[in-house]
């Protein structure tokens, strides 16, 4: 890679999550004043939970505007797109999506020809137990046992989450845009930034840092732009909204963010080691930041990300107003799931009671025990292998509080108030790959491509 | 004694990966922190006595001083958005860090 002749690089973000809701306008064009050398975004992450993978869907409504925002400002100064994960899971539908997309908003507009390069991310479960039959380990991550055959073949759709290296190949290719499958947060800063010739410390610590845009600074806004400035002994952090600032405390308090341990980002090819960081105020609204370093990995090991099925699922809701309900609502939920029970006794289902009001949100980390509400919600939230038996069930569940036998009730009417019909929700997945794969070479699971939009 | 709430100037928590949920408790000067860190009210014993649960839920418990933070990480039961999980980003665990006491 040619040594950059330049002194510094600017990348310029707008989103931590493309297309959940709109980049605000007004700070992304101040940003584009500034003239970055890049703008990029994370078009996704697990952070949304297993079902996107599981069904292949894209989670954001607004994933259009935001790129008709993006490749009309970064084309009509010419500079290059970098989008990661695309369609939230970086699965091939995904990036094929978002390519589309692409090259319908570059007619649309009319935009003079450029070239887009993409690269897909998803792995064939027979690459997976090639491995394992070859006695490789695939470790599990975040306390999950070793990936086996029997968890492969029930994952609907495994993606292996890249590092920078599709990046390097693709701008050596010439791409004006990048559409990225799977990617680590901070791979799609960090591979401009070192493709441009930019140490490897700072390039990884600026992808950390700028991920999630206006995150990094304070006060808390979502969706604002800001730029992460790149040079050969530092980085700095600015926002665009006219009130925010970047701090010591706002950046360092952001190096820490979504990471079980604040010194180490683990990253195809290596480790970013944190431990000797400063963050220093450069200017009013700017934080500096140095001494990032670089340990690259002995071994190659690549993260893999899949999702398995659980069964069709529906939520009913019930509510308790009756003092007596409210203390007892665990016999309530005891009579209803002993019912269902006993009504479907070979029926194999999922069945969970929510107590909002109580632990909805907590479960059984909430410390408060005993609830001091007058009157609770209850979501009854149940699975089974078909849309009929979930709904079946799901819906018994429901009446059954209605139904409660429960010594002591004056009610005689009815001992819950429910609403409308049981209601159809999403499919119910659950995570089941969350492993790492040791491979050979760092571009072996991402194939590349190119290809040309515009007019 | 002051709440977590007056002292400190971010509470929050957040996935970390789709298996741990991650908590930080920033504080706005090296005082509040110091005072905070010798108070003993948030020590990892503590911690995992007020969320109910046993020490080897917990992965990780750190002191990040260029943040004047202190950061602890626990396992989920069930991966992230499991059916039966209501808090998919784990993002409104951290509610009973506020009323802590510190001495």
């Amino acid at each position: 890679m040619a040594q950059s002749t330049r002194q510094e690089l600017k990348v310029l973000i707008s989103t931590g999550h493309l297309g959940t809701a709109p980049s605000n306008p007004e700070s992304f064009h101040l940003g584009m004043e500034a003239n970055p050398d890049f703008v990029v975004a994370d078009g996704g992450s697990s952070d949304p939970g297993p079902v996107y993978l599981g069904e292949d869907t894209t989670l954001g409504h607004f994933v259009r505007e935001e790129l008709e925002l993006f490749l009309t400002a970064s084309r009509r100064k010419g500079i290059p797109l970098v989008i990661g994960s695309a369609g939230d899971t970086g699965s091939n539908r995904g990036v094929d999506e978002f390519v589309g997309i692409i090259k319908d908003l570059a007619q649309e507009h009319g935009i003079p020809k450029f070239r887009i390069g993409y690269f897909y991310s998803e792995v064939p479960g027979d690459y997976l137990k090639r491995k394992l039959r070859a006695g490789q380990q695939l470790t599990g991550l975040g306390g999950f046992p070793d990936l086996t055959e029997a968890e492969i073949d029930s994952a609907t759709r495994v993606i292996a989450v890249a590092g920078v290296h599709p990046f390097l190949e693709l701008l050596d290719r010439g791409a004006d845009v990048i559409i990225a499958g799977r990617c680590g947060d901070i791979n799609f800063t960090a591979g401009p930034c070192i493709h441009r010739g930019f140490p490897e410390p700072l390039a990884y610590h600026m992808g950390k840092m700028i991920e999630c845009a206006s995150l990094v600074a304070e006060p808390f806004m979502g969706k604002e732009t800001i730029i992460g400035t790149i040079s050969h002994d530092d980085i700095r952090i600015t926002p665009y909204h006219p009130q925010q600032r970047c701090t010591v405390a706002s950046v360092a308090g952001h190096s820490m963010y979504e990471r079980e341990n604040p010194y180490y980002e683990r990253t195809l090819g290596g480790t970013l080691d944190m431990q000797e960081c400063r963050y220093e105020q450069h200017d009013e609204r700017t934080a500096r930041i140095t001494g990032a370093k670089w340990i690259p990995a002995r071994e190659l090991r690549v993260k893999i990300e899949g999702a398995k099925k659980i069964g069709e699922r529906y939520m009913g809701f019930v509510g308790l107003r009756d003092p007596h309900m409210v203390r007892n609502v665990d016999a309530a939920i005891e009579w209803s799931r002993t019912a269902v029970a006993k009504r479907f006794p070979n029926a194999k289902y999922e069945l969970y009671f929510h107590v909002f009001g109580r632990n909805g949100v907590l479960k059984e980390l909430e410390p408060v025990k005993h609830t001091a509400a007058h009157e609770l919600a209850v979501v009854v939230e149940g699975l089974a292998a078909n849309d009929a038996l979930a709904e079946k069930i799901t819906d018994f569940a429901v009446r059954m509080f209605f139904l409660a036998r429960i010594p002591g009730v004056k009610g005689t009417a009815g001992a819950a108030a429910t609403t409308k019909k049981t209601m159809k929700s999403s499919p119910g997945y659950m995570w089941n790959v969350n492993h790492t794969v040791p491979i050979d070479d760092p571009m072996e699971l991402f194939p590349v491509h190119m290809t040309e939009a515009g007019i | 004694m002051t709440r977590l709430y007056d002292l400190a100037s971010t509470i929050r928590s957040k996935n970390a990966g789709v298996n741990q949920i991650t908590f930080d408790i920033i504080f706005p000067d090296p005082q509040s922190y110091r005072r905070a860190l010798a108070s003993s009210a948030l020590t990892k014993e503590r911690i995992a006595k007020l969320f109910g649960i046993p020490l080897s839920r917990m992965s990780d418990y750190v002191t990040f001083d260029p943040a004047n933070a202190i950061k602890f990480t626990i396992y989920r039961l069930r991966p992230s958005g499991s059916p039966g999980d209501w808090d998919i980003l784990g993002c409104q665990q951290y509610g009973p860090l506020l009323e802590v006491e510190i001495p």
